[in-house]
């Protein structure tokens, strides 16, 4: 996936260019990759959930 | 639910273990924790603060057609409400199903009015929700 694909600020309605992600999955107590290409291979719905930072107030 | 809920900040995967070790609120979190140590997703989705390096409180729900259908921004101090993003997820899934229909603002669950755009309906809204 090139760089020139991923701007910034997607909005409503758009199309999100697939990424990969480094995950800690808690479920496996390991470490592994989340793939957007994959979930929509899937047929599954994500949900992305930012928040500022680990051990603050979430 | 239904669908794959990541949580993503700028910390490193290991960063992320070390938390969910150690803080035993998240005793039961089992959503898989996404690492975004570049800003390089925060950005994508326009949540990346140049300033502090950090991820502002951003939810974004995305079909399985990769379609972003839902996006939620809030400052760092605000926290988000889960039964909001439940309902909208609720919705969404339903709209996906019957696409000619449309979700009014009091929409909670399955089971609940939804609207039919048409002729009919025009200036009528009050009467369709009753």
């Amino acid at each position: 996936m090139g760089a020139e694909e991923i701007c910034c600020g997607l909005k409503v309605g758009q199309k999100v260019p697939d990424f990969e992600m480094d995950i800690y999955d808690p479920k496996k107590g390991d470490f592994g990759k989340i793939s957007l290409k994959k979930l929509k291979k899937a047929g599954k719905w994500t949900i992305l959930f930012f928040y500022p930072a680990d051990f603050t107030f979430v | 639910m239904g669908a794959e809920v990541i949580t993503v900040s700028t910390d490193t995967q290991f960063v992320h273990l070390a938390w969910k070790r150690d803080e035993k609120l998240l005793e039961n979190v089992q959503y898989p924790m996404g690492a975004d140590p570049t800003g390089r997703i925060s950005r994508m989705f326009g949540v990346y603060d140049e300033e502090t390096g950090l991820a502002l409180r951003g939810t974004f729900i995305i079909n399985p057609e990769g379609v972003i259908l839902n996006s939620e921004v809030n400052y760092y101090n605000m926290g988000r409400n889960i039964d909001e993003l439940m309902r909208k997820f609720k919705a969404n899934l339903h709209l996906s199903k019957h696409t000619d229909e449309g979700c009014p603002a009091k929409w909670k669950d399955e089971g609940d009015k939804t609207l039919k755009p048409s002729a009919d309906l025009v200036g009528r809204v009050y009467e369709a929700l009753q």
